[in-house]
């Protein structure tokens, strides 16, 4: 397929791992963080840590979308679909995420009406289809998510539907790389910057990774190919003594990024003062919520909902497997009461997260290297 | 609006939950409702928003999440398209 088997030639792969071992100083170790669950995914799924030298580790980031939701807002969520004459949507990992007292997923088995969408325009289609019924969607993601999220909002208005909502938990990315650069216990030497995030706010929001920490940026894409061209290009900026952002996905990101979803996201969404992100805690300006315009639309302010802010599981290690202190397989639960099948933590529930990308691919090569 | 296999939010892989995003080529443009036609690797057909990247044409590739096109595919120079 186009953009897919230029990205996955054995050849130029196999000329990327000996370009990667030329640049290594042997005796020193590098940390490179790659920000996406998509990264992570792809690392695992196509052994991509394999081809690095030993030295070259690569740490799993916070950015995937159902990894940093809270428990509070799943049961916020639980508490909405449970209410009479409520369809809930949502996305498909996010009904598996667990709340204080079971995911959206057991809340439909109890009997409440919650339906699976690919797009926010599913949900605002099933409101046209049952104008008696209130449709309220879980809109959860980056930045990468959050403009479909506003373009639908903005139908939903031109259309004058009275009877769709949103429960808005989109986060944006840089506020938890600030507070992550920020943390005492994490020692990182460069970022594989996400790719999709990318094509909605460009590159220059990373701008301050290099400029205020001194640590270089690759955005890159999802195929092997790009993802050793960008630790190929991180470790030539340190060899180099260069530190920038650098945008190894040109196919498919703008360096400004896309203009019109700003403006419509700008329109349509402004920061919360704080957002709890799971693991992590509260991250100041890191979350969005409706702008007045469209609050009206917002179903949180539609529909009394808990807000209970509720403790991880103690077994439970997300916070330090998304701040990239430790890896899966060292969380004291991992791959036995915490499984994708009866997932305890977020980072099991989607295969972007860190434990559940691991679990599906990585653990078999660990197994190997026991033995 | 149909989701196809490499769309799908099944058990194995959610990509709206994941951050993904799909190439899909454009097959016909609804100028009025600003949607497009598109159809993905395995032939599978979308309606997708097209306001972020207006205007489509058939036969424009677009790199689509969550029903909404978010730019578009630039082959590199020397790839045929």
């Amino acid at each position: 397929m186009k953009f897919v088997d230029e990205f996955r030639d054995a050849e130029l792969g196999r000329a990327l791992a000996g370009e990667i071992l030329s640049l290594v100083e042997p005796g020193r170790h590098y940390k490179l963080m790659e920000v996406c669950g998509g990264h992570t995914h792809s690392i695992y799924k196509y052994g991509i840590d394999d081809l690095l030298p030993a030295n070259v580790e690569l740490v799993h980031g916070p950015g995937c979308p159902v990894c940093v939701i809270p428990m509070g807002r799943v049961d916020d969520g639980i508490a909405i679909a449970h209410r009479e004459g409520v369809i809930f949507t949502c996305f498909g990992d996010m009904m598996r995420v667990p709340g204080s007292a079971g995911s959206l997923l057991d809340a439909k088995a109890a009997g409440a009406d919650i339906r699976m969408v690919y797009s926010p325009l599913d949900a605002l289609r099933i409101a046209k289809q049952n104008p008696d019924r209130e449709v309220v969607f879980f809109a959860i993601g980056f930045e990468t998510t959050a403009p479909s999220t506003a373009l639908t909002l903005k139908r939903a208005r031109a259309e004058k539907l009275t009877n769709f909502s949103v429960m808005c938990s989109h986060v944006t990315i840089v506020p938890p790389l600030r507070a992550l650069l920020e943390s005492p216990d994490l020692r990182l030497d460069g970022f594989i910057g996400p790719g999709h995030v990318s094509t909605v706010v460009g590159a220059r929001p990373f701008e301050f990774i290099p400029a205020d920490y001194g640590r270089p940026v690759v955005i890159a894409g999802f195929e092997p190919l790009d993802i050793l061209q960008a630790v190929e290009m991180i470790l030539r900026q340190l060899a180099e003594d260069r530190c920038e952002v650098e945008n190894q996905y040109k196919r498919v990101v703008p360096y400004e990024g896309n203009l019109r979803a700003l403006e419509v996201m700008a329109e349509v969404f402004e920061l919360r003062p704080h957002f709890e992100w799971r693991g992590l805690g509260f991250i100041s300006h890191s979350g969005l919520k409706l702008s007045a315009e469209y609050a009206d639309l917002d179903a949180e302010a539609r529909f009394s909902v808990p807000g209970v802010r509720v403790a991880d599981p103690k077994a439970c290690q997300c916070g330090e497997v998304l701040k990239g202190v430790i890896k899966p397989w060292e969380c004291k639960v991992f791959g036995t009461a915490c499984t994708p099948e009866r997932p305890i933590g977020t980072c099991m529930v989607s295969s972007e997260g860190a434990c559940a990308a691991y679990y599906n691919f990585g653990r078999f090569a660990r197994e190997r290297q026991v033995v | 609006m149909s989701a196809g296999p490499s769309q799908s939010c099944g058990s194995e892989h959610c990509i709206t939950c994941g951050d993904d995003g799909v190439p899909m080529t454009v097959v016909c443009v609804d100028l009025d409702r600003g949607l497009a036609l598109c159809t993905d690797e395995d032939g599978t057909r979308s309606t997708v928003e097209t306001a972020l990247v207006a205007p489509v044409e058939p036969g424009d590739i677009l790199l689509v999440h969550a029903g909404t096109a978010l730019t578009r595919i630039l082959y590199p120079a020397g790839v045929p398209a």
